[in-house]
């Protein structure tokens, strides 16, 4: 499972292996796109003949029903599923940062051309496209101001209110003014000077637009209220905070069929979460013509989902990790594509433990070097993903493909090598005892002694918690510590669920347990277009789990949003993935399939991938 | 007026009694085993016990398949050469892990069951000896805690402190205490009226000797009985753990983690991961059950067919 982290705009995955649906692309372009190194599968090119409209059947994975739709969404709500697959069809972000696989601005989508900044990095400007509301009216930079006042509004009656809010840093605790020059243009003052490049892919797309013309009020048949005062913006979001919670009247309130996006919502089954829209005649962005009805149907198991999609039920839909050797009994109905989302697997080191002087143990860099040489990464993608995975060494691997990933991370800089761990930690010191525990024999901080804070007699011995759901993490870390035990390293597992590890073992969160872990797998992050660590591997960061702390990393973190330095992203993930804070794991494909009756732009499926669904760019060939 | 007689007819000791041939006197335990002796099912079934505790104990010394170390180069190999019963995800050998596994669940299942009928013993005894409230309480405390979902505190107690052979045991037989006291209990009950156990009393016996000497002893048939029931229903209770993930851990292997892990992938055509694992535990806690079932039937006079 992966964890939300605002600091990097994403929402909770549901499970690896999960899946959804699409984006970007425009329905005349050129099917270029063939499928990039760590795909699993081809996407084909856009069918030439006739296009025909009808209504796409898309499969929900369980977990993934939507519970919010307003689009100030609180951190109970929040996840991709809500976000990407239910209201972006409906409001789109501010700016598109995802084209196909890559992490990158698909602009075509975006509502604005780039912002332009100024005075020092502390003035943004944007400029709004002409894109228009559902009822007719003009998409304003009111409506931009509009949706920051309410986000602010919600995140003053509480923090929880807002699942992307990170304090201190973007949207909204930055900003010092906005104001709307004209009716295109948003002008934002930040209190400090930030990395353009972070603002740019990670905060302003979180802005969503919102009819300020409808909306701006608080009760159903109030008046229109002036949201920029404070008192009034609250007001508003607890009257459009209720109607959300309201989610048996989302197809009859007439609040929600003021869209910008390509669909307006005709009916949602509150009990199952399956929901039906209709195109958008208005929708001003790229879209397939004619454009089809979508119909999302619920699954409460990935082997329902499955099962349906082998009887033909659902147009698209996604195969589980654990049925990809099934693929070959589809392929005649679907086309299959697979590929990573954003974002990376790890596991954590608690360095904090002083059980058994493992903090001392783990601060060693030889020490996590070794375990990093322990990890069988291709042998994990072959016995334990099927084939449908890609390597991963550091928080921003070579794949998905992104500007940011350094070159240290394209290949292993730690290669599986029980030989070459056990190497390491001989110079280091240690007598190893294969099968055993190996002991440190030569304490002392010299380079070939075994580090500060160890002294001699000391066991490498601890624990590890991990996560018993998607079994991918289990056969992982079993493997792991077999490899471990051939180095002697001895590490004792237990099992636990997600949702008790992230509020036990969490150095930051519950003090208490410092001691009581060393290791924890519990999936990973889910990551936006500019990949900084902040939050994860500051000193400072919330999701700062195992109390990393480097004040070289806290410098290029905090270079990453605050420098003008386009590198600095790429800088941070450079000295992270050579130092590995944590154990980097290799990323699973999010298989996805969709009938071969329909057909669009390329990179509107290999988005599925990412999360996104744009159906707005298929059509029926037949 | 007619004469009655007052005197009875010789007895004919010649004669065979109506009731059949008198054999030599025998005793109860010697009566019990010849009765189970004569149950095909029950023999069968402890022919398999015996058999599942040759295979996973002694096994092991004579089959060396790989269950430690990872291979992951030879993962999920069907059954052929070097690998009987092929290979699993991690690349470890299924026969072998059938052995290593049953290993524990045997294990789990006997000292969870001894633990369960040690507790439940001399709770029942306890209580059916002092009678009154001790013996309400002691019994309110039986209803409270079998109200309780079992497998919902094993879990619990499972992550909160980790799965070993001997926590698991633990936990389970703490749980499986229930039953039996309920049982010894009701035994005592019929018992402590009983002369013999008048007798002891009048002869100074205190409670402690009553239940060790007279009580427990006379008791021990349904105690026997109860714990081959208990070892059924511990390795399922260890299955369905490991089935769950909360089980035992590398390198412990169990039943119901392989159970877990083959399952996902039965749909893909790894029946090997699926079918023996599966096998193993019908075939275990039934013969466990074919044996219980034996027992109770030799151990009750009532029940005995002569």
């Amino acid at each position: 499972m992966k964890v939300a982290h605002p600091v990097m705009k994403m929402a909770a995955l549901a499970a690896v292996g999960a899946t959804v649906l699409a984006a970007c692309g425009t329905s005349t372009s050129t099917p270029s796109f063939i499928g990039p190194s760590g795909a699993f599968g081809k996407v084909p090119p856009a069918a030439s003949g006739p296009k025909h409209a009808g209504t796409i059947t898309v499969a929900e994975p369980p977990g993934a029903t939507p519970t919010w739709i307003f689009p100030v969404t609180p951190g109970a709500n929040s996840s991709v599923y809500t976000a990407y697959s239910f209201q972006y069809e409906f409001w789109r972000p501010l700016y598109w940062i995802v084209n196909g696989v890559r992490p990158v601005e698909y602009k075509p989508m975006s509502m604005a051309n780039d912002p332009v900044f100024s005075n020092g990095d502390k003035t943004v400007t944007v400029t709004l496209k002409n894109w228009v509301w559902s009822d007719g009216q003009p998409v304003t930079s009111k409506d931009l101001l509009f949706w920051i006042d309410e986000a602010r509004a919600a995140i003053k009656e509480s923090p929880a209110n807002w699942g992307n809010y990170t304090p201190k840093y973007g949207i909204p605790d930055q900003i010092v003014t906005a104001t709307t020059p004209n009716a295109k243009t948003l002008v934002l003052t930040l209190n400090k000077a930030v990395n353009p490049t972070w603002f740019f892919e990670d905060e302003l797309p979180l802005i969503q637009p919102i009819p300020a013309h409808a909306w701006a009020k608080a009760s159903v048949s109030g008046p229109i209220l002036d949201f920029t005062n404070p008192a009034n913006a609250k007001k508003i979001y607890d009257f459009l905070a209720a109607q959300s919670k309201s989610t048996k009247t989302y197809a009859t309130n007439p609040l929600w069929q003021i869209v910008d996006g390509p669909y307006q919502i005709t009916s949602f089954n509150n009990t199952t979460g399956a929901w039906t829209a209709k195109p958008n005649a208005k929708y001003s962005g790229p879209h397939a013509t004619p454009m089809s009805s979508l119909s999302a149907v619920p699954f409460t198991s990935d082997t329902a989902e499955f099962n349906a999609v082998k009887s033909g039920q659902i147009d698209q839909g996604y195969v589980p990790l654990t049925d990809v050797p099934q693929i070959g009994s589809i392929k005649s109905t679907y086309n299959v594509f697979g590929y990573p989302g954003f974002g990376f697997n790890y596991v954590t080191y608690n360095f904090l433990d002083k059980t058994g002087d493992f903090n001392n143990i783990i601060k060693q860099l030889y020490i996590r070097q070794a375990m990093a040489h322990l990890e069988d990464e291709a042998g994990y993608i072959k016995a334990f993903f099927h084939g449908a995975g890609g390597q991963a060494y550091g928080p921003v691997p070579a794949i998905p493909a992104t500007p940011y990933t350094p070159s240290n991370a394209l290949t292993n800089p730690y290669p599986f090598s029980v030989s070459a761990a056990i190497s390491l930690l001989k110079s280091h010191g240690w007598t190893i005892n294969p099968g055993g525990t190996d002991v440190c024999a030569n304490p002392g901080t010299g380079a070939n002694q075994c580090g500060a804070g160890i002294p001699k007699g000391t066991k490498l011995a601890w624990n590890m918690i991990y996560n018993t759901s998607p079994a991918i993490i289990g056969e992982q870390v079993t493997d792991l510590v077999s490899q471990a035990r051939k180095a002697g390293i001895t590490i004792t597992l237990k099992s636990d669920n997600f949702n008790h590890m992230i509020a036990t073992y969490y150095d930051v969160a519950n003090p208490k347990a410092d001691n009581l872990w060393a290791m924890e797998d519990f999936g990973g992050f889910s990551i936006s277009a500019y990949p900084t660590t902040l939050g994860i591997f500051n000193s400072t960061g919330s999701f700062n789990i195992g109390g990393y702390k480097d004040p070289q990393a806290d410098t290029l973190i905090n270079a990453s949003v605050t420098s003008g330095n386009p590198s600095a992203v790429k800088n941070e993930a450079a000295y992270l993935t050579e130092q590995q804070p944590s154990l980097f794991q290799p990323l699973v494909d999010n298989v996805v399939v969709w009938k071969k009756t329909i057909s669009g732009d390329p990179l509107s499926f290999e988005s599925l991938t990412q999360y996104q669904l744009n159906p707005e760019f298929w059509y029926f060939t037949k | 007026m007619a004469q009655v007689s007052t005197s009875l007819t010789p007895l004919d000791i010649t004669r065979a009694p109506e009731g059949g041939e008198i054999g030599p006197i025998q005793s109860g335990w010697k009566l019990a085993i010849r009765e189970f002796a004569q149950n095909r099912l029950a023999v069968i079934g402890l022919a398999i016990l015996v058999f599942f505790v040759v295979f996973c104990f002694a096994g092991p010394l004579f089959y060396h398949g790989q269950v430690f170390n990872t291979n992951l180069t030879a993962a999920d190999m069907p059954p052929g050469a070097g690998h009987p019963l092929g290979t699993d995800d991690e690349g470890f050998d299924e026969l072998a892990l059938l052995m290593w596994g049953g290993r524990a669940a045997l294990e789990v299942g006997f000292f969870a069951a001894i633990i369960g009928i040690g507790i439940g013993a001399i709770w029942g005894s306890v209580s059916g000896l002092a009678g009154g409230i001790v013996d309400a309480v002691m019994m309110r405390i039986v209803d409270m805690f079998l109200a309780i979902p079992f497998l919902f505190i094993v879990l619990i107690v499972a992550v909160r402190y980790g799965a070993s052979v001997l926590g698991l045991s633990l936990i389970i037989g703490a749980f499986t205490w229930l039953v039996p006291s309920r049982l010894v209990r009701g035994e005592v009950l019929t018992l402590r009226v009983r002369d013999f156990v008048s007798a002891a009393r009048a002869a100074g016996s205190g409670r402690l000797r009553l239940i060790r000497k007279h009580l427990l002893p006379n008791a021990l048939g349904v105690m026997i009985v109860n714990v081959t029931f208990n070892v059924a229903d511990a390795i399922l209770a260890v299955a369905a753990l490991g089935y769950l993930g909360f089980g035992l851990h590398y390198p412990t292997q169990d039943w119901g983690d392989m159970l877990s892990n083959g399952i996902q992938s039965l749909q893909d055509g790894y029946w090997w991961l699926v079918y023996p694992v599966g096998a193993c535990i019908v075939l275990v806690v039934m013969a466990a059950n074919l044996v219980g079932d034996a027992l109770r039937d030799s151990l009750d006079v009532r029940l005995r067919r002569r």
